[in-house]
């Protein structure tokens, strides 16, 4: 192997006893790929990161860094503790997401943010303006807000602070929710959408209330279903985003896909997240609870019988390649589905600046999770005038066009990185920051990893302290 | 240039001199395919596509098509 070779295999991660940054190597077995590190004090560690087709070697979308324009910390004793983020950063900002709330009216076994745990009291408007007043400040006002918790919608000045984030000038406000207090009145999800809310986040684990038994502790599918309906019926733009665990959800992944299909366009796709194990989990995780990208891009064709093909998606522009999988789909009206997205159309060799990707991500995201143009307002289509006597199996150019616009339904992955497989030059790249209450902005896997004893690394510290 | 389709039978073939007729034209482009109706020579099955429909609709769905 080359040195050129070898050094691209070769990254840094964290012990996750000290969280000590220690040197890393993606180690290739077959069409696996482990992480492994090695800690002077606790040893060694290795990690499943990728397995199996598509390959990893092959799944990359290079970028050249971009410093974020403005940066509130500078680089001390290195990433991950100085993040604010620091002028070693490589990529602007695409979603800055605020914890309104460490409230939550479930307790689920599996959490992130570890909500309802400790009474936190919620912060105040103010204090919500000042964060959003420091985005704006950092980042412009064409990012995505993610309005998260704990629960969001437990607060009940939700639709103040959503006006309050259309106050400066954000033009898309989206929530992170389980989607009970949606599912209870059709009213709030008209409050919240005449309040400027555009998108609705929705922890959709599965079809099934036996998933949700298993990872929420009750049945819940009744709700999503009536939450699904009232942000509908509201013109609320609605993804899903099933947490998959294996052994719980994975073999659910066709049905949630066409759940959504059948829904759409107001459903406007689905977003994957495998489990990673940080905030709060049941146990220390061994490697047969892991699911990486591969298998669900995989599980993906198998389970829509090839309606989506393992071809169909492609690494991400914004975020690091190893962070993600996306694939656009126009859904027709005779039923047929058209991939939009091909892996080797976004897989040249030749790297992009990678704010222009962020930039990118931000136009489509933007429009894709917002509910979709009117279908009846969409100008009728000329008459087809059929020249032969067969029919033609694509559509007229014009139908095409229609349905790109109204129909087009995102699917994506996106594997969050915990304490045993975080990768530091994925989280150097990340776009998905976490707005902390001193107004700064935290990449979204280091701002809640936890180590191996529950220990943070930059939740409820003003500044990270560990490792010193 | 722009021509109504009454005017399709006015223009000729230069390779075949035979007038056009419209037709339903099949087009692929990355992974999508959509018909459009559009002149064509019987013989020789050459297409006239205008600037107008090549600029614009023709672009929108190649614009569409290109992974963002």
């Amino acid at each position: 192997m080359s040195e050129q070779e070898y050094t691209r295999w070769m990254t840094e991660s964290l012990c996750p006893t000290c969280l000590t940054r220690v040197p890393a190597e993606r180690v290739v077995e077959g069409q696996d790929v482990w992480l492994v590190k090695v800690c002077p004090e606790h040893g060694e560690t290795r990690t499943i990161m990728w397995r199996g087709t598509p390959d990893l070697p092959g799944w990359q979308r290079p970028k050249i860094p971009s410093r974020p324009p403005v940066c509130y910390t500078e680089p001390n004793r290195g990433c991950p503790y100085d993040c604010g983020l620091c002028t070693n950063h490589g990529q602007h900002t695409c979603s800055a997401l605020l914890e309104i709330t460490q409230r939550c009216n479930m307790n689920c076994p599996v959490c992130f943010a570890d909500s309802g745990s400790v009474a936190v009291p919620d912060s105040t408007l103010d204090a919500i303006g000042k964060w959003l007043a420091s985005v704006r400040h950092a980042c412009g006002d064409h990012i995505v807000i993610q309005l998260s918790g704990g629960e969001p919608t437990v607060r009940e000045d939700l639709p103040d602070i959503i006006r309050l984030a259309r106050s400066y000038g954000f033009g898309f406000v989206q929530i992170n929710t389980n989607g009970l207090r949606l599912a209870e009145d059709p009213a709030y999800a008209w409050q919240l959408r005449e309040a400027g809310l555009s998108s609705v986040f929705l922890q959709f684990d599965g079809t099934r209330d036996a998933i949700y038994q298993k990872l929420r502790g009750r049945d819940m599918m009744a709700e999503k279903i009536r939450a699904i309906d009232h942000c509908l019926q509201n013109h609320l733009g609605v993804v899903l985003v099933p947490t998959l665990v294996p052994g719980i959800n994975q073999q659910d992944i066709g049905a949630i896909l066409r759940f959504g299909m059948d829904r759409a366009p107001g459903i406007r796709g689905v977003h994957f997240q495998p489990i990673s194990y940080f905030g709060r989990f049941p146990e220390i995780p061994d490697n047969a609870q892991r699911l990486t990208l591969p298998e669900i891009i995989r599980a993906i064709e198998k389970q829509t019988d090839g309606l989506m093909k393992i071809e169909d998606f492609a690494p991400p522009g914004c975020e690091h390649s190893h962070c993600s999988f996306h694939g656009n789909f126009v859904l027709l009206e005779n039923g047929a589905v058209t991939a939009m997205t091909s892996k080797n159309s976004s897989c040249c060799s030749k790297p992009v600046v990678a704010s222009e990707g962020a930039g990118k991500s931000t136009q489509f995201l933007t429009r894709q999770w917002a509910a979709p143009e009117d279908v009846t307002s969409a100008a009728p289509l000329p008459p087809s005038k059929k020249t032969c006597c067969e029919p033609s199996q694509s559509p007229s150019l014009d139908e095409f066009l229609q349905r790109v616009k109204t129909h087009t339904f995102a699917v994506s992955g996106m594997a969050f990185q915990d304490v045993w497989n975080v990768d530091l030059e994925r989280t150097r790249n990340c776009c998905i920051h976490v707005v902390t209450p001193e107004g700064k902005l935290v990449p979204f896997c280091l701002y809640n990893l936890t180590s191996a004893g529950g220990q943070t690394l930059h939740r409820g510290h003003g500044h990270a302290n560990l490792a010193s | 240039m722009k021509f109504s389709e009454e005017e399709v039978p006015n223009w000729k073939c230069e390779a075949c001199g035979e007038a056009l007729v419209m037709r339903e034209i099949e087009f692929a482009y990355m992974k999508g395919s959509f018909h459009v109706e559009l002149p064509a020579c019987p013989k020789c099955n050459l297409v006239l596509i205008t600037e107008e429909l090549a600029m614009g609709k023709m672009a929108e769905a190649e614009k569409a098509l290109e992974d963002k």
